[in-house]
């Protein structure tokens, strides 16, 4: 059976405001689902909190991930059990090579599912050099850097310090190559690139896709989906998921804007009210 | 062997001392001036509402301290033959060794002794070259009135380093200098005086270490003087890594003359209290000054970084790059300034320092500080201290690396910038490992993994070329790269 993650009524707060106020979802592993919405719908929020990001504060609700409730896990373990998140903004890190720290993420993540509460070693037993051999390591990436038309200069520039935007958004998705996740969250993988630049983002993606992969894609133009076809379609509005459907929801979107879900979801809230 | 003197600093001390030591009438009457201005001069203090270091030091009671503890030549302690062996200079051209007050060890590669370099302890420069050490120690460079400290230094230096390198005379392997002292209640002085001639080069690596058992205090007083000629080029590395019982305070300075240029590359691990003041004194036209620092303070460890980059004559240059990180209780306070003179144009100048809060309760005060007088100048400087960033560890943390190890690799990046510029390869490696395993506490194995994989990348080169994105079989390189 494949992995799953089922996100269950969660309402989450930052800085006491909330953002998410109820979202369910499922993704199964081989499924693509885009998650659409305007800005400020909840989208990014949504994407933090299934990682983990302390910033954020879960107030009620569950996400299940491969049957464990995961919302008590920290984010690395999260991503050791293949949880993975393509950052919008991916942060740079200055003086650490993209190479060496691919590495130790690579050997993390095989190092699987573990606790690292207190008591344990908080290192999350890493202390086996050697778990992923240079040799090794050296061909993996080759061959996913190969796949995604990667430059190979990449690898030796700190973490995306001073990478383009566009750069900054493939490197994210070499990690997600290298890293193999069960299910990725991608958000707004799409933003800031040119037509060019999108175009090779999204072949990259496709190019990952298959029965071992789940995806939420995170986006608020439809113009990504024309490159990338999604199985199922979400709107997102003001902290909730409001519509699902098949990809042609995308393209209704695209006709109508947002408005006309918005009026819908006021006309329920008002009959649920009632 | 001399004897040592009683506790306490006094003029009679100054007088039983020189007169110990057999020196002459002027080097006599150059610490009785100063032993005067130790008394008159007020400690300083610091400025209002800053964090406190200099008060702490002028609160320190150096009365409790011995001002002179000879050291036996014949008897050395296994630590210090110990940290000899770990030293970060493994191929050298010569070494100089300070066990207390006593320089205890010297020499100097065959070649250039034949050459006219002259590497030796102070005392002996005195009676053997003793124009030069009179024009020089403490007079231009580093003055013995530039503070209450140096005046003490001045009137109570014992031991010493004197290098002298003539005209055109270039040094490659490195020259260590070791200062090595374990005596509680002691105060040790260490000087270096070095004179480069016209277009002489030199590596010149100062190491201090101590033993000192318990709490009981101790105090290392260090002056170090660089006399740079016409175009020498001169690297300075200095590793402190004493003991945070050991109150440590350097003052360090170059005069430069036409088209020389310095580095200082100093590192400060250890101590309790530190005050250091480094300098650039450039009034040679076209000279370049360099300072690379990095500090690691954590416990309560003070230190107080002062630069000064002094231009004087035309179109100077001078870099000043220092970062470092302060954990637990730590105080750093760094003050940096970059004073352009009216006759100094064509300047260049840069400085940049940061500190890096690992705890809620360290505390840093970074101030960068410009003083122009001349127009034709380029000048920037920048000087911060903050926390780790969270979005950088939520980043490392979404990629499957535990918090402590995300932190580990934010501090080590937040580092190697300033590390790539050190030139000395084992002082870079020290450094790397040595702040990794503070800041990893018990799990050393692990720090050294992390570190160990950059060096390996290093090492085996994976940088250039190393991946092919064409076809070509690859297989036989990685059978060659397994360990």
């Amino acid at each position: 059976m494949g992995s799953e993650l089922i996100i269950k009524n969660l309402h989450a707060n930052i800085e006491g405001k909330p953002i998410l106020r109820g979202v369910n979802l499922e993704v199964k592993q081989g499924e693509v689902h885009a998650l659409m919405g305007p800005n400020g719908s909840g989208k990014s929020t949504l994407a933090n909190v299934v990682m983990g990001n302390p910033k954020y504060e879960v107030t009620d609700g569950e996400i299940w991930f491969k049957g464990e409730n995961i919302l008590e896990y920290s984010p690395d373990r999260r991503a050791r059990m293949r949880l993975f998140l393509a950052f919008q903004y991916p942060m740079s890190i200055p003086g650490v090579s993209v190479a060496n720290f691919l590495r130790r993420s690579l050997e993390a993540v095989r190092e699987g599912n573990k606790s690292l509460d207190e008591g344990e070693n908080p290192t999350g037993q890493m202390t086996k050099r050697k778990s992923v051999p240079p040799g090794e390591f050296r061909k993996l990436l080759q061959e996913k850097m190969r796949l995604l038309k990667v430059d190979n200069s990449f690898i030796n520039r700190s973490i995306n310090d001073g990478f383009s935007g566009g750069e900054k958004k493939r490197a994210e998705i070499l990690q997600m190559a290298l890293l193999e996740p069960e299910i990725a969250l991608m958000d707004e993988t799409d933003s800031g690139l040119d037509i060019d630049a999108l175009k090779i983002v999204s072949e990259s993606i496709n190019a990952l896709r298959g029965p071992n992969l789940g995806i939420l894609l995170i986006t608020h133009y439809q113009r990504m989906l024309n490159y990338i076809q999604p199985d199922v379609v979400h709107v997102m509005w003001n902290g909730r998921i409001i519509r699902s459907g098949g990809k042609e929801l995308a393209l209704e979107l695209e006709d109508k804007g947002y408005e006309w879900l918005k009026v819908n979801d006021e006309e329920n809230e008002v009959a649920a009210n009632a | 062997m001399l004897n040592a003197l009683a506790t306490g600093f006094s003029r009679d001390a100054v007088e039983a001392l020189s007169r110990q030591k057999g020196e002459p009438e002027w080097m006599l009457q150059k610490r009785l001036q100063a032993w005067e201005l130790y008394e008159s001069l007020p400690a300083p203090l610091g400025r209002r509402g800053d964090l406190g270091t200099l008060r702490t030091l002028a609160n320190f009671k150096f009365q409790q301290l011995n001002p002179y503890v000879p050291a036996d030549p014949n008897t050395l302690p296994s630590a210090l033959e110990a940290s000899l062996e770990t030293s970060v200079v493994d191929e050298r051209s010569g070494l100089i060794v300070q066990y207390n007050s006593t320089v205890v060890h010297t020499d100097l590669a065959e070649e250039l002794k034949q050459q006219g370099v002259i590497l030796t302890d102070l005392d002996s420069a005195i009676r053997e070259y003793p124009e030069m050490v009179q024009k020089h120690f403490m007079t231009n460079c580093i003055p013995a009135d530039t503070s209450k400290y140096t005046a003490l230094h001045a009137a109570f230096w014992s031991g010493g380093f004197f290098l002298y390198i003539p005209k055109g005379v270039e040094i490659e392997a490195p020259l260590l200098a070791k200062v090595f002292v374990d005596t509680a209640n002691a105060a040790t002085f260490s000087h270096s005086l070095i004179i480069a001639e016209a277009q002489s080069s030199t590596r010149f690596v100062e190491e201090y270490t101590s033993d000192v058992a318990g709490d009981v205090p101790a105090l290392l007083s260090d002056v170090v003087e660089v006399i740079a000629g016409n175009e020498a080029r001169i690297e300075f590395s200095n590793l402190q890594d004493l003991g945070q019982n050991v109150y440590h305070i350097t003052n360090k300075n170059a005069v430069y003359d036409k088209d020389a240029s310095v580095t200082f590359v100093v590192a400060d691990l250890g101590s309790k209290v530190l005050v250091s003041t480094i300098g650039a004194g450039l009034q040679g036209n076209g000279s370049a000054g360099e300072l690379v620092g990095v500090f690691f303070a954590d416990h309560d460890q003070r230190f107080a970084l002062n630069t000064l980059s002094d231009h004087i004559g035309l179109s100077t240059n001078a870099e000043t790059l220092v970062k470092g990180v302060l954990t637990e209780q730590s105080r750093v306070e760094f003050d940096g300034m970059i004073r352009i003179r009216p006759k100094a144009q064509q300047t260049g100048s840069f400085l940049s320092a940061h500190g890096l809060l690992l705890s809620k309760q360290a505390r840093g005060e970074f101030i960068p500080g410009l003083e122009i007088a001349a127009n034709e100048v380029s000048a920037s400087h920048g000087a911060t201290s903050g926390q780790i960033d969270e979005e950088q560890l939520f980043y490392l943390m979404v990629r499957g690396i535990a918090k402590p190890e995300a932190e580990r690799i934010i501090v080590q990046g937040f580092f190697e910038p300033v590390l790539q510029r050190i030139p000395l390869e084992n002082m870079r490696t020290r450094l790397r490992r040595g702040i990794i395993r503070r800041m990893s506490g018990d799990y050393e194995t692990e720090a050294d993994t992390w570190v160990d994989a950059q060096e390996r990348w290093e090492i085996e080169g994976v940088d250039e070329g190393a991946i092919h994105l064409d076809n070509k079989p690859v297989d036989e390189e990685i059978q060659l790269t397994e360990y």
